[in-house]
This record gives C-alpha cells, sequence and structure tokens, in this order.
C-alpha cells in the first residue's frame, strides 16, 4: 500500500502536536523551550521561569494535547466508520444519538449533588459514557427487523430518539438555572479536567474501538456496495455492521465523556482523506484518525490563543475554521464527486 | 501540490501563536516574589473546611489570592485583602481598582496555565464556578477554597469571616460585619411596623416579553424584597429563576416594577411601550426603575447596598 | 451442478416462492424467465442467502462433493457461488481493478490483504469479459455496459463453480446486451461453470441460453431447452398476452413476438 499520505497525516500531527505543547497563553519563548528540553534530565533543578514553564508543559499542556488527540482521533475514525456504514456522506459520529444520550446523561449527573471526591468528579462523564452507549443500544433495538437492521431505521430511530433526549436534556437545564451554565460548558465542548486521568480513562475504550475500526477497513469497502452483494461477496452483514457500530460508538462515547461535543471533524476530516487520497476505507480509516487528531490539535490551539486568556469553545472553532477549508478542498480536488 | 496544503497548514497557527505572544506579554511569569509576611499577627496554621467538605490548610494567611468570581473579588477588597489579589475573572469589576488586576478568563472557560503562573497561594472560587475546575486547579497543585452561594445574610456574614481567616483580615472585618449588621437593622426597625407592602415585580430578562424571567422562591432577590418591605409577585412560581406567563403578570398587576435587566439596555420607555404591558398599574402610574442587578445577585457585602437601594424604591418615604 | 429442491420463501405471510425444484448443470446456461413480481429475483437472492428459506434444500452436487448450502456461513457460501447483480448505483469512486479484486474476499483474510495469485486471478477475469484496460478506471466514470462487465469480472474474479446472474442486462443498450449474453455463454462452455441466469428478456433468453426455467407466481411451470419452453401456449398463458413463436431466420432458436396472426 502506498506510504505517502500515512507519511503526510503523521508529519501534519507531528507539527499538531509541537503546536499544541508549544502555544498557550503563557508565552514561553522558544530559547527558553529549547533550555527546558535540553536540560530536561535534570529539571528539578530548574530556576525561576523555566521551572514554571517546565510546570506548565508538563502539568498542562502535555496531558490536554494528549487529551484533544485521542478526541481527535476517535471522532475522525469513527466519522469516517460511520459514513461508510451508512453510505452516507452526511453521516458523523452523532447520526444515532450519542451526542444527545450523552449530553443527558451528563446533565442527569449534574442536577445530582455529588460529594466532590475523586468518584463524585467521575460521575458525569462516566454519567454522559452510559447515556451515550445506552442510546446506541436502544436505538439499535428499536431499529431492529427480524435479524437484519436497515440502516434507515436505524436513522430514522437515531434522530427521532436524538430530539426526544435533547429535549428533556433542555427542560432539565431550564429548570435548574443553577447548573446551567455548567451544562452549557459541558456542551460546547472544552470543559474537561486537567491532569492525566481522562487520559487514562478513555485510553482503553478508544484503543478496542479505534482497534477494531482500523482493522474494518475491508468490510466497510465491502459495505459500500450494499448489504446484499457484501454478503454474496461472503462478508457476514449483520455481524459485521454491529461490530463496526459498536466499535465507533464506543470510541466517541469515551471521547465525549470528558470533552463535549464537537462536531465537524467527525464529518468533515473524513471527507477531506477522500477527496486527496481515495475512498478505499482500509486507508480512510487510519488517515481519518491521524487528521481527526492533528485538525482538532490545531483547533484546541486557535481556541486557546486567539482570544487569550480567554478560551473559545473548541466546537466553534472546528465550525468556523473546518467549514471554509473543506469547502476549499472541495473545490480544488480532482476527485469531486466521487466520494 | 501537498506541499503547498502544508505550507498553509504551518502558517495558520503559527499567525495564531504569534498573536498569542504578543497578547499574553502582560501575562509573562512574574518572579516568585519575598514573602512579606508580618511577624507581628504571626497565626497558627489555618485550617478549614470549604463549601465541598474540602479541608484548606494555609500556614500564613494567603499573600497571593486569585478570585475566581466577581462577588469573591468584591468581599476581598470590601475586607481590606484588596492588596493581596493578584488575579481576577474576567466579569469581575468592582471595585474599580480590582479592573487594573490581570484576567484569567471567566464564564467562557478559565485559563490554567495563566492562572498558575501568577503563582498564587490560593485561589478563592465560588458557587459559579464547576467542581471540574477546583479539580483541575487541585491536580496542579493549586490551594483552593470554594466559598459557597450564602442563602441567607447570616450566611454572607460567614463567608466574610471565612475569607478574612484566609487573608489575616479578622479584626477589620468583624467591624464590617458589624455595620452591615446595623445597617440592616435599620432597615429592619422602619419595615416591620408597616402593615401595607407594594407588589414588586422584579424582571431579570425580558428577551421574550411575554415570558419574562423574574426572581422566584429561594433566590436572594425574592429575601431581599420581602426584608425591604415588598411582596415579590415571583415568590409563588417554582424555581430561583422562574418564568411568568404576561397573562399571570397583568392579574397579579405588581404595583413597581424594578429592571434588574437594565445593563442589558431595558428601560422604563421600552417596557412601556412593550405590547400588553399599558394595562399595568405601574406603567401607567411610571413606577418603573432602572436597578444595578449586581447589588443583589453577587452574594458579597453589597447585598446590603441592595437593601436600601431596595427599601428606598419601595418605601422612599422612610428613606431619604 | 446447483441443485434447488422444493424451496419455499415467504416475506411474512405471502409465500413467494413455492416449492421450486431446479438443476442447473456445469458448463450450461439456466436462463429463468417469467413476467416481473413471479419472484425471479427472490430466487436468486434465496440460493445466494440473502433472503431467508422458509424450507426445502439448496446444493451442490458433483462427482467430488456434495453439500448443502442453507447451512453455510457467508463466507462458505461465496467460495461454493458468485451473483452479478444489476450495475445500479455502484459505488463510484472505486477503481475498476480495486472493485474486481473485491470478488476474492472469500479467500482473503478480514483484512483483504492481496497476494501476486490473487491478483493474478483479477488480471485473468478481466481479460475474459475484455476489461482490462479499464483497470485504473473510477467506476462512476463508465458506462452501463462497461459496468455490468467489471461485475461479472468480480464475479468470476471469485472462482466458483457457480454463478447466478439477476437480470443483468435489464439496464443495457442492445449492443451491450448482446455481447454481454455472448460473453456468458463462452464463459459458460469454456470454464466448466453452472450459470443461472434471471432475465425478462425472452428472445435473449432463448437465443443464449442452452436451458429455460419458466417462472409464474411463484411456481416453475415448465423446464426445457429453448425449443421446448418457448411455445405459444406455455408463454400466453404465462405472460397474460397472446405470443406468436417462429424460427430465427439465421439461428436454430425460437424467436417470441407478441400479438395474434
Amino acid at each position: 500500500m502506498n506510504i505517502r499520505p500515512f507519511l503526510y497525516t503523521l508529519l501534519f500531527l507531528i507539527l499538531a502536536v509541537i503546536l499544541s505543547i508549544a502555544v498557550g497563553s503563557v508565552f514561553i519563548p522558544p530559547a527558553d523551550l529549547g533550555r527546558i528540553l535540553i536540560g530536561w534530565l535534570d529539571r528539578a533543578n530548574f530556576s525561576e521561569p523555566l521551572k514554571t514553564f517546565a510546570f506548565i508543559l508538563t502539568g498542562i499542556r502535555l496531558p490536554r494535547t494528549a487529551l484533544v488527540l485521542l478526541t481527535g482521533a476517535a471522532l475522525g475514525g469513527s466519522g469516517a466508520a460511520y459514513q461508510g456504514l451508512f453510505r452516507n456522506p452526511l453521516a458523523d459520529p452523532y447520526l444515532i444519538g450519542v451526542a444527545s444520550g450523552a449530553g443527558l446523561g451528563a446533565v442527569l449527573a449534574m442536577s445530582i449533588n455529588w460529594p466532590y471526591s475523586f468518584w463524585g468528579l467521575l460521575a458525569v462523564p462516566v454519567a454522559a459514557f452510559i447515556g451515550a452507549l445506552l442510546t446506541v443500544f436502544l436505538v439499535y433495538t428499536l431499529a431492529r427487523v427480524g435479524k437484519t437492521v436497515p440502516t434507515t431505521n436505524l436513522i430514522l430511530a437515531g434522530v427521532a430518539f436524538g430530539s426526544f433526549a435533547t429535549a428533556v436534556t433542555t427542560y432539565l437545564m431550564l429548570r435548574s438555572t443553577g447548573e446551567l451554565h455548567r451544562a452549557i460548558a459541558w456542551l460546547n465542548g472544552g470543559a474537561s479536567q486537567a491532569g492525566w486521568e481522562p487520559v487514562l480513562a478513555i485510553l482503553p475504550f478508544l484503543a478496542v474501538g479505534l482497534g477494531i475500526l482500523v482493522l474494518s477497513g475491508h468490510a466497510l469497502n465491502l459495505l459500500q456496495f450494499g448489504d446484499d452483494q457484501a454478503q454474496q461477496m461472503g462478508l457476514p452483514v449483520t455481524r459485521a455492521r454491529t461490530l463496526i457500530l459498536l466499535a465507533a460508538s464506543l470510541a466517541t462515547a469515551a471521547a465525549v465523556s470528558f470533552s463535549g461535543i464537537i462536531g465537524f471533524i467527525g464529518l468533515i476530516v473524513p471527507h477531506v482523506i477522500r477527496l486527496w487520497f481515495g475512498a478505499d476505507y482500509r486507508r480512510l480509516l487510519p488517515l481519518s484518525l491521524i487528521s481527526g487528531a492533528g485538525a482538532l490539535l490545531l483547533a484546541d490551539v486557535i481556541a486557546r490563543s486567539v482570544i487569550a486568556p480567554q478560551e473559545l469553545p473548541v466546537g466553534i472553532v472546528t465550525a468556523l475554521v473546518g467549514a471554509p477549508f473543506f469547502l476549499w478542498v472541495l473545490r480544488r480536488s480532482k476527485n469531486q464527486g466521487y466520494w | 501540490m501537498f506541499r503547498k496544503y502544508l505550507i498553509v497548514l504551518l502558517i495558520v497557527p503559527l499567525l495564531a501563536a504569534c498573536s498569542s505572544a504578543q497578547a499574553s506579554s502582560a501575562t509573562s511569569v512574574p518572579t516568585q516574589p519575598a514573602n512579606t509576611l508580618p511577624s507581628a499577627t504571626a497565626n497558627p496554621a489555618i485550617t478549614l473546611s470549604d463549601g465541598l467538605n474540602r479541608t484548606v490548610t494555609l500556614t500564613s494567611p494567603a499573600q497571593r489570592v486569585v478570585s475566581l468570581a466577581p462577588a469573591n473579588t468584591e468581599i476581598l477588597f470590601a475586607i481590606g485583602a484588596g492588596a493581596q489579589v493578584v488575579g481576577r475573572d474576567e466579569t469581575s469589576d468592582y471595585p474599580a481598582v480590582a479592573l487594573s488586576l490581570p484576567t484569567i478568563g471567566g464564564y467562557s472557560g478559565f485559563n490554567l496555565e495563566a492562572i498558575v503562573a501568577l503563582h498564587p497561594d490560593l485561589v478563592l472560587a465560588g458557587g459559579i464556578n464547576t467542581p471540574e475546575l477546583v479539580s483541575s486547579l487541585e491536580q496542579l497543585g493549586l490551594m483552593v477554597y470554594f466559598l459557597p452561594n450564602p442563602n441567607t445574610l447570616e450566611e454572607m456574614y460567614t463567608n466574610l469571616e471565612t475569607v478574612a481567616k484566609l487573608t489575616g483580615h479578622e479584626t477589620e472585618t468583624a467591624a464590617l460585619v458589624d455595620s452591615l449588621k446595623s445597617r440592616v437593622a435599620a432597615v429592619d426597625s422602619k419595615i416591620k411596623p408597616l402593615s401595607n407592602s407594594p407588589t414588586v415585580y422584579y424582571e431579570l430578562d425580558a428577551t421574550d416579553p411575554t415570558k419574562p424571567y423574574t426572581a422566584g422562591p429561594g433566590s436572594f432577590v425574592d429575601l431581599l424584597i420581602d426584608r425591604a418591605g415588598g411582596i415579590n409577585i415571583g415568590a409563588d412560581l417554582f424555581t430561583k429563576w422562574a418564568q411568568i406567563s404576561l397573562e399571570q403578570l397583568v392579574v397579579a398587576n405588581p404595583g413597581i416594577i424594578i429592571l434588574g435587566d437594565s445593563a442589558y439596555g431595558e428601560t422604563p420607555a421600552k417596557v412601556a411601550a412593550r405590547p400588553g404591558w399599558g394595562t399595568l398599574t405601574a406603567v401607567q402610574t411610571g413606577q418603573i426603575y432602572a436597578f444595578d442587578d449586581n447589588l443583589v445577585s453577587r452574594p458579597g457585602p453589597r447585598l446590603v447596598d441592595g437593601l436600601e437601594a431596595l427599601a428606598k424604591l419601595l418605601h422612599p418615604d422612610l428613606f431619604k | 451442478m446447483l441443485r434447488v429442491e422444493k424451496l419455499s420463501v415467504s416475506y411474512g405471510k405471502r409465500r413467494v416462492l413455492n416449492s421450486i425444484s431446479l438443476e442447473v448443470n456445469s458448463g450450461e446456461v439456466l436462463a429463468l424467465i417469467g413476467p416481473n413480481g413471479a419472484g425471479k429475483s427472490t430466487l436468486v437472492r434465496a440460493v445466494s442467502g440473502v433472503v431467508p428459506v422458509e424450507s426445502g434444500k439448496i446444493s451442490i452436487d458433483d462427482l467430488s462433493r456434495h453439500y448443502e448450502l442453507v447451512s453455510l456461513s457467508p463466507m462458505q457460501r461465496a467460495r461454493s457461488l458468485a451473483v452479478v447483480p444489476q450495475a445500479a448505483s455502484m459505488p463510484p469512486a472505486f477503481t475498476v481493478w480495486e472493485t474486481v479484486l473485491m470478488g476474492r474476499t472469500p479467500h482473503l483474510n478480514f483484512l483483504g490483504q492481496v497476494s501476486s495469485k490473487d491478483e493474478a486471478i483479477a488480471r485473468l477475469a478481466l481479460q475474459k469479459v475484455d476489461a482490462l484496460d479499464l483497470s485504473e478506471r473510477r467506476v462512476g466514470e463508465l458506462s452501463g455496459g462497461e459496468q455490468q462487465r467489471v461485475l461479472l469480472a468480480r464475479a468470476l474474479a471469485q472462482s466458483t463453480p457457480i454463478l447466478l446472474l439477476d437480470e443483468p442486462t435489464s439496464n443495457l443498450d442492445l449492443h451491450y446486451q448482446v455481447g454481454f449474453m455472448e460473453t456468458v455463454g463462452t464463459l459458460a462452455h469454456q470454464d466448466k461453470l453452472a450459470v443461472l441466469v434471471a432475465l425478462h428478456d425472452l428472445n435473449l433468453a432463448a437465443r443464449y441460453a442452452d436451458r429455460v426455467a419458466l417462472l409464474v407466481d411463484g411456481k416453475i411451470t415448465a423446464t426445457g431447452t429453448p425449443q421446448q419452453v418457448f411455445t405459444p401456449e406455455l408463454i400466453s398463458t404465462a405472460y397474460h398476452l397472446p405470443v406468436q413463436v417462429i424460427q430465427h431466420p439465421f439461428v436454430d432458436v425460437p424467436l417470441i413476438l407478441p400479438g395474434n396472426k
């Protein structure tokens, strides 16, 4: 398989990681950055301001970079999987209600006064995660007809349940105005906790979910021909679709549980990859994963630095920057119409 | 072809990084200042339990405080700890001298790097801050005290005393609390003997004038209106931030309309012009007043100012 | 050979196929004809495993092997029979080469990794349908006839003894219809494939099939050579239309013409 697309996207990711670590509301001069790297092993003996800089790097920027990287990878990868699964260019990871379910879970958890403790603070992300997965399970069960799960049913059930969940969430938010601000912050993305805990918490789910997706490229290719033809070529269609749906939903649920609902990455990144590197899902999936990570990192850098020390919600940046970029790529591409 | 795209991809964030460098030159890292603790008031270790049931310990009163809520900023300055504040959230605008302090974010997100760079020895969080924020600051090794939202004036006095202990201003604060209590008592003494009270509609938000928001039961506004000798028509509603329909408002027919949303551009003239509002007695008699909502919504010492302002509005003959 | 015995299929309460029995021998083309709605497509889909079977047996019966298909997994079944569907709404972004390679799936691992042997088979399949020069073209750019040939190549790349075709000529120009059926016939005879092709064009079936099965209202009403099945009585009854049957002027096959004398 041609290795160049992977080199390009990995390079993009590495640059994005470097930017994410180097840029923040506190300006660290490149010279100091260099000194920190060079004297890394001796860092306990740093004097000011290097000491504070090093602390900011390791305590704030590094864990945040890791969390954003994982979240972007999850969104990019599951976005590509959903588009392949539903054979629909408008599909994104939230198509069958994962976002609404997560939001409902989170807001429900916020309306309860958990004690301030390790487990108490985990209540909201865990509730969001459970809400997301429960929604997928419900929608899947509602959409089932006999032994098959028709695509149209899934989408319709997902949209219907999503609207219901969003309505309940909005009502809850209006009723408990004390938590309104916290709920809005969570829903818009980027309200996550600092430190390595969120990263460690979502890592196993992402490893499983994204691992399955990366190996499902061939199955997704076959599914592009329709369920009948895919089965006639030897794919156990219902089993494959269920597995891919679960894996993508698992990754998305883990991603949103700490980072809230960030749009556009899951929708746009796979399309850009498709326009540049073709529609073979064995390539599209891993490339969307890597590029999703890089794209979200870039968006996060912009969100943090454009109006520093204030921060824009990262979901706004992905839309504002992502949409024009995508339109530009679309017009320049020779692959127009061959999504 | 891809080289061009890569160059574009590099330029955009580099521009962002440069702009952040310029914008944040104000938040360059200050060097750790020498400890200027006056030994005359050397205290034993300060151990308190905060609003989240966390144990907070200081070896000596805090000298570098970052405030995460406007009420906390007001409290710090009111008790005489203004010189010990090194950072504020962006909505802290009182007293005016606080505006010269560096900001560290606010409603749209708090900037952890900026907070860390100020080297605070105490971060004062309030009810409007999320537990996630407190946890994040804890993770970064900072000392955080969560000041819970008071529900009564007494609880507000307790908050003042708490912050006084944290910053080493107990004597001044005791005097401040005494003066606040006597001002409140003065209002009480004039209000208690009254037999009739005007009905009041306190407007919080009227983006949709047919369904505006008012102060409901349990809110501080409700409490203060009652203390100032008024009857809050929102007291029968269900939540602190309660929606009332225009029909209900017409039936309740308040004698006085107080515009807590005047900071958002509502004026008595605009209210009078709202369709359907002309039937209200308060509109016909011109009893519509703009009001500084910060006096009754920020849980700090200015609540007493708010009480006095309300009392003056509701009973102008009693309070000159 | 492919043997179908007393196959019944129902959609809910409605019985669509009623105790169908037929056989397709290796090296022979059996055309399945009948009015629309009779169940031709359903039969092809049931044999290929996409539609559940209510009762009956589908089996491969040869000198060297005999096994039933209904209990097989999709992967195993795909090694025995391949399907050529109608060339409607194919994913336009794949190249011809990528599309044909997907036919190798039942012989690949789940990652779809291809060996040089697989590539050789794919190349051969494209040659047989005379589409090797289209390899690097995107499927979306091709004409209907070219797309249909690509689908045939994909099925051939699957390397199965049995080939099922579901009305492959429905959307093709006459030129492509004839060319396609010629190719199918040649392949069946040369490579000893058992080919079952559902057709709606009676004359095409008469011209290119070795045997014909007439399916009406879910039942087989006649099986035999084209001469035996294409009689005015059988066809008129099946299609509710008076027809004339004459002898083709150049070839020894019947010609069906609608209308009375």
